[in-house]
């Protein structure tokens, strides 16, 4: 298993209060899955993406990712295994603004441990642009393109390192629809080629695009079920058969 | 640990967030730059001062150095006779080879002789036997003719030099060069004039006729144990002290004196005028560096606030590129970076008004500095002290960009 989450707690501390934000998760997910974690507010999706994304510890409980231990890791170790295994996407992208395109795509080489000069460094980078059909957007900055391109380079920028994962939080919350399906579209085009995802949303529609969604309540896990069994499931005809109109009508754009 | 892209990107992350808030940062930087500018300006004058003031002393021969032979006190007669203690032609030489603060240095021995020209008699001269050297040490230039050569002096050659009363009391015609003397019953041909000194601020006037010989010359005319000293001059007024252990090393090892024996000669300079602009100088620049000290602390509060904002201003920023795997470490050395190139860009701008002021200075008749100049070190020290403000007070803001929470970052609004 690429990620093996045993039996997670997190508990905050509020003032006096203790806020138990999950309350004994177990959750396994292979390699080359695509799967959504979805739940309202207060139900600890975002607790456990941060959690998967070795954001932040858990309080009890074992998580493996990729055959280590993570849960026992200090911050440094942390860091490096955000940099080496996880790619983040954010809901409202953040892009540093004064950078072009390359420059943010190009973000998390920085900090990583041995990594190529120049033109290795810039060859990633572009191959990652180009992979998120943005090859003709490089030094443009972020304030020059639209939402959709914004989030195009974010993910370029998560996927540079092949991460293990593909972590994104509400990827498509600040976009219009027709945005939206373009980068699902996209996810599940890497998705294709190989790449885990785990996106976290409280959309049905969003999370008809993958193949499994984890339902989260109260910090438990309600229900883990292949898409079709769940009851976004419903769902997934029509978004099958929008993204056909939305090929179709590019095939004839072109 | 960091790789050498980070260092690169941190360095023209920090310039270019200087650049995107150009107002802001001059006006951060402005404690720095008074700071600076004033330090450089105040060692321009001083070095100025120093200038001046050295070149004075040295004009009323505050740069030179007497050795005299001397028993040490208490100690038995018998255990340090004259032979013992006077000074030689082996201690000259010695000192000549190996004091490098030395510019010049003569033997000088007295010997009263008879003198005899064509035309005057005079019955007892005071005859001084010098080196070459003597008229630079002395400051009294040869006017006419010429100095002893080298020759003169490995030769022992019978060649003299006179001063103006002599030529005046033995009746020598005014440029008395290849004039004949009779000195001491031996003949001597006369190859120069020497300048009468007029009158000397150490209240010795030379008004009576003087005649000078080849040091070793007058060293052949004595009996075995004659007395002689040794005058030198500094490379300038400062290095007394070190001329003074110099030559204390060399005459002790040539004397082959052991650890914890006295020495057996008496050194002297004339360094109290030194030592008093020395310390004055040394409370300008204390003054000075209160002062400096006080703006550099002030510039460092504002780069501090500065800092702090930028953090909170950054929270997402810092957020993102923990999210990418930015360890506390590399986020505390962006920032502690930023601080640092902030302090250097305010040190450059101060460095460069200071340089300012110091060809203002230099310029201004008044002021009687026009050797005012900003020295390498001290622009280097200007940067070093910029940097070290900048790590100080950079790093409180910088640690706390560093244990920010990730999480919290980037939900900070």
């Amino acid at each position: 298993m690429l990620i093996a989450l045993r039996d997670i707690t997190k508990v905050y501390r509020v003032g006096v209060e203790e806020v138990h934000a999950l309350r004994g998760v177990s959750l396994s997910i292979g390699s080359n899955e695509m799967v959504a974690i979805m739940g309202s507010s207060g139900s600890g999706k975002s607790t456990l993406m941060n959690v998967l994304g070795c954001l932040d510890r858990p309080t009890g409980g074992d998580y493996l990712l990729d055959g280590r231990t993570v849960s026992a890791m200090g911050a440094g170790e942390l860091a490096a295994v955000r940099n080496e295994k996880i790619g983040f996407v954010f809901q409202s992208f953040e892009l540093l603004p004064r950078q072009t395109a390359l420059q943010n795509v190009e973000l998390p080489l920085i900090y990583a441990r041995g990594a190529g000069w120049g033109r290795s460094r810039r060859r990633r980078a572009l191959e990652a642009l180009e992979r998120v059909g943005l090859a003709n957007r490089v030094t443009h900055r972020p304030n020059q393109l639209s939402g959709g391109q914004r989030q195009r380079v974010a993910i370029a920028r998560a996927i540079l390192n092949r991460p293990a994962i593909l972590l994104a939080d509400e990827p498509t919350g600040n976009l219009d629809s027709a945005t939206t399906a373009e980068i699902l579209g996209l996810f599940r085009q890497l998705h294709r080629e190989g790449q885990t995802i785990i996106i976290v949303t409280h959309e049905d529609e969003v999370a008809a695009h993958c193949q499994r969604i984890v339902r989260l309540r109260d910090g438990r896990i309600l229900s883990d079920l292949p898409v079709r069994e769940d009851s976004a499931g419903r769902l997934v005809d029509e978004v099958e058969a929008r993204l056909a109109a939305t090929a179709a009508a590019k095939a004839a754009a072109c | 640990m960091l790789n050498p892209i980070f260092w690169i990107q941190a360095i023209g992350l920090a310039l270019s967030q200087i650049w995107a808030n150009k107002t802001r940062s001059f006006l951060t930087t402005l404690g720095i730059i008074v700071g600076v500018a004033s330090v450089t300006a105040v060692i321009a004058a001083l070095i100025g001062l120093k200038t001046k003031v050295l070149t004075e002393f040295e004009s009323f021969g505050a740069n030179r150095v007497f050795v005299f032979p001397s028993r040490p006190n208490n100690a038995p007669r018998n255990l340090y006779p004259w032979e013992r203690i006077r000074l030689t032609s082996t201690d000259v030489t010695a000192i000549a080879e190996n004091c490098p603060s030395l510019r010049a240095i003569t033997p000088v021995t007295e010997i009263g002789l008879s003198v005899e020209s064509n035309r005057e008699r005079l019955e007892t001269v005071n005859a001084v036997g010098i080196w070459p050297d003597w008229h630079e040490v002395e400051r009294r230039a040869v006017i006419a003719g010429r100095p002893f050569s080298k020759v003169d002096i490995d030769n022992a050659r019978q060649v003299c030099l006179v001063n103006e009363s002599a030529v005046a009391e033995l009746g020598l015609p005014n440029d008395p060069t290849g004039e004949h003397l009779l000195l001491g019953g031996r003949r001597f041909l006369v190859v120069g004039m020497v300048e009468t000194l007029q009158a000397s601020i150490f209240g010795r006037s030379v008004q009576q006729s003087e005649i000078f010989i080849p040091f070793s010359l007058a060293e052949k005319l004595q009996e075995r144990n004659f007395f002689m000293r040794i005058t030198a001059l500094t490379r300038s007024p400062e290095l007394a002290d070190e001329a003074k252990s110099e030559i204390r090393y060399t005459l002790r090892r040539t004397r082959g004196l052991e650890a914890g024996e006295p020495d057996t000669f008496q050194i002297e300079a004339i360094d109290q005028y030194i030592t008093q602009f020395k310390a004055l100088a040394a409370g300008i620049t204390a003054i000075a560096g209160g002062i400096v000290g006080i703006s550099l602390l002030v510039g460092g509060i504002g780069i501090m606030n500065i800092m702090l904002v930028s953090v909170s201003e950054r929270t997402r920023e810092i957020g993102l590129r923990k999210a990418v795997g930015a360890t506390p470490a590399a986020i505390l050395m962006q920032f502690l970076l930023e601080a640092v190139t902030l302090c250097l860009v305010g040190g450059f701008i101060g460095v460069a008004i200071g340089q300012l002021f110091a060809f203002a200075l230099a310029k201004l008749p008044q002021a009687q500095l026009e050797q005012a100049e900003v020295p390498p070190w001290a622009v280097l020290m200007s940067f070093a002290f910029c940097a070290v403000v900048g790590v100080v007070f950079g790093m409180f803001p910088a640690i706390k960009a560093s244990r920010l929470d990730p999480i919290d970052a980037l939900r900070h609004e």
